[in-house]
């Protein structure tokens, strides 16, 4: 019985793997020409810069060497992004600078480019540095006013947000809240950058100073691609100014098992890694009499670029099904009060519908933060079931609950028979 | 409120009960984990119960809450189906296996090892170090 049901499972884990890696012979046998961009001329600038890149494929990142001719005495910028898309929300709740007034808007997008990155001449890398040892407090639009790139951020300047004001009564029954006409495209850039500041979290995830520019004009630049980003097609752009472009270069990124893309996330990941975790943390949880949703989730957010939304709603779900089998195994021998149960169940049922739509709202710092306390105060819980005071009595409440466990069973049994 | 659980009589204080299954709710789904290890010493500490009532009915209050909290994560697109699909098959396996390794380790050593390691977690996670 057992035999064939983890048989079932790991047919149904060979169809997933079959269904992720599609065969060989499909995925990137074409290369991608560059897509004719739309290059504009007439600018004061001069004729936009040649591009040439000396791959157009990749295997999980690696280095691309772009290079090409601009304007002499011009910086070049070259900005990269690729194909696949995630989703990506800021909640502002910050008092306005002016009024005082706290906003409550919720921004999100669904547009985000899963990668994106900005490279700047390499003699900005103090610049950037700078804005690395600020911390947390990085701000983007100042970041590319310094090092004279605001013009040449593009791409995820126009993705669609909407925003929602939210309110203390939409939020409790659960509703984003109304839905506020779309912005002017100046404030849809300036959101943008938050966004994107959500997405990628360091400024180094963002920009990079790589780009080497001869007085000719000629530029050059060793550009890596870091492993663990989303497989498909990515456009290489340089430009020397918001009007000056060149033409789109394009190479396709490809990924292979173990590797395995969650488009939720947006990241690519080595399926084992996760997979171990989970095993190793679900036995511990087991083990101490806790779940292993406590570990799990913070971990998971630490150790990879994983949105904290996306790992609380799968985490979650993963339990359901320990949960129901250990719900079936005592209502067989009659050893749950389904009055207390379901009671103290459907307070939690309006608890459970209120918490999730608050994940969105908070940042990833103020989700480990809380955490934290969370933590602490379950080491705290722990601990005081190791005194032995806590030991005593429970060793007298294990031996009543075995007791009245072996009662059920018998009781169970002779009903069956 | 009364229960009646294997012919023994409880009093139950409903309103503290679901209060504070409500802002376990709140808080473990808005996290998405479970909230056993809080449930059990609400019920026991906090609404008097014995052990042997607490075990089954804690699981199923909770199994209430993962399973709002899982459709609403849902609603949200929280829910990544590659992310769950590699996450599940541990899961179950662990849960096979845990119960071979229980027999040999001692819950108390568990236990201590899981104060040191949770409050190590916790002191990263608020930037102590």
């Amino acid at each position: 019985m057992r035999k064939r049901w983890l048989g079932g499972l790991l047919y149904g884990a060979w169809i997933t793997l079959g269904a992720l890696y599609p065969p060989a012979s499909m995925a990137g046998t074409t290369p991608i020409p560059a897509a004719a961009a739309p290059a504009t001329t007439s600018s004061p600038a001069g004729p936009p810069p040649t591009i040439k890149i000396d791959k157009t494929s990749l295997d999980n990142g690696g280095t691309i060497v772009v290079s090409g001719k601009a304007p002499a005495g011009k910086p070049v910028f070259i900005e990269i992004w690729g194909d696949k898309l995630v989703r990506a929300s800021h909640f502002d709740a910050k008092p306005d600078k002016t009024t005082g007034k706290r906003p409550y808007v919720l921004y999100m997008t669904s547009e985000m480019p899963a990668y994106y990155k900005l490279f700047v001449p390499v003699s900005d890398q103090d610049k950037l540095s700078q804005a690395k040892a600020s911390g947390k407090k990085w701000n983007l639009d100042s970041l590319l006013k310094e090092v004279g790139a605001a013009g040449i951020y593009s791409t995820p300047g126009k993705i669609k947000i909407d925003r929602y004001q939210a309110t203390l009564m939409g939020s409790i029954v659960g509703s984003r809240g109304q839905m506020l006409p779309a912005m002017a495209e100046q404030e849809n850039r300036r959101r943008s950058m938050e966004l994107v500041k959500v997405r990628f979290r360091s400024p180094d995830k963002v920009l990079g100073a790589e780009v080497k520019v001869s007085p000719d004009g000629a530029y050059r630049a060793e550009i890596k691609i870091r492993k663990g980003i989303a497989p498909g097609k990515y456009t290489v752009v340089a430009a020397v100014d918001g009007n000056t472009r060149s033409q789109a270069a394009s190479f396709e990124n490809h990924i292979g098992f173990p590797l395995i893309y969650l488009p939720n996330a947006g990241t690519s990941i080595n399926l084992f890694w996760p997979f171990l975790l989970t095993l190793a943390i679900s036995i511990f949880g087991v083990l101490m009499g806790a779940g292993g949703g406590f570990i799990m989730n913070p971990l998971f957010v630490s150790l990879w670029p994983l949105p904290h939304a996306v790992v609380a709603g799968t985490v979650m779900p993963t339990v359901l099904f320990s949960q129901g089998s250990g719900i079936y195994n005592y209502s067989k021998i009659k050893f749950i009060s389904w009055k207390l149960g379901v009671t103290i169940g459907l307070a939690m049922v309006v608890g459970g519908f209120i918490g999730p739509k608050l994940t969105e709202l908070i940042t990833l710092d103020q989700f480990k933060f809380v955490f934290g306390w969370i933590l602490l105060v379950l080491s705290g819980l722990m601990f005081w079931q190791t005194t032995p005071g806590y030991l005593a009595k429970n060793k007298k409440e294990q031996a009543i609950l075995k007791e009245f466990k072996q009662k059920a069973e018998a009781n169970a049994k002779a009903k069956g028979n | 409120m009364t229960v009646n659980f294997w012919g023994h009589e409880f009093k139950v204080n409903v309103v503290l009960g679901c209060l504070g299954g409500f802002l376990i709710a709140v808080v473990s789904s808005m996290f998405g984990f479970g909230g056993g290890p809080f449930m059990v010493p609400l019920m026991t500490v906090g609404l008097g119960l014995p052990m042997y009532v607490v075990v089954g009915s804690s699981l199923l209050a909770i199994f209430f809450n993962t399973m709002m909290g899982t459709a609403r994560h849902y609603q949200f697109g929280n829910f990544d189906l590659t992310f769950f699909l590699i996450m599940f098959p541990a899961a179950i396996l662990g849960g096979f296996i845990a119960p071979q390794i229980a027999k040999r380790v001692s819950p108390l050593t568990v236990k201590r090892i899981a104060v040191v390691g949770l409050a190590l977690l916790a002191l990263n996670l608020l930037g102590v170090y």
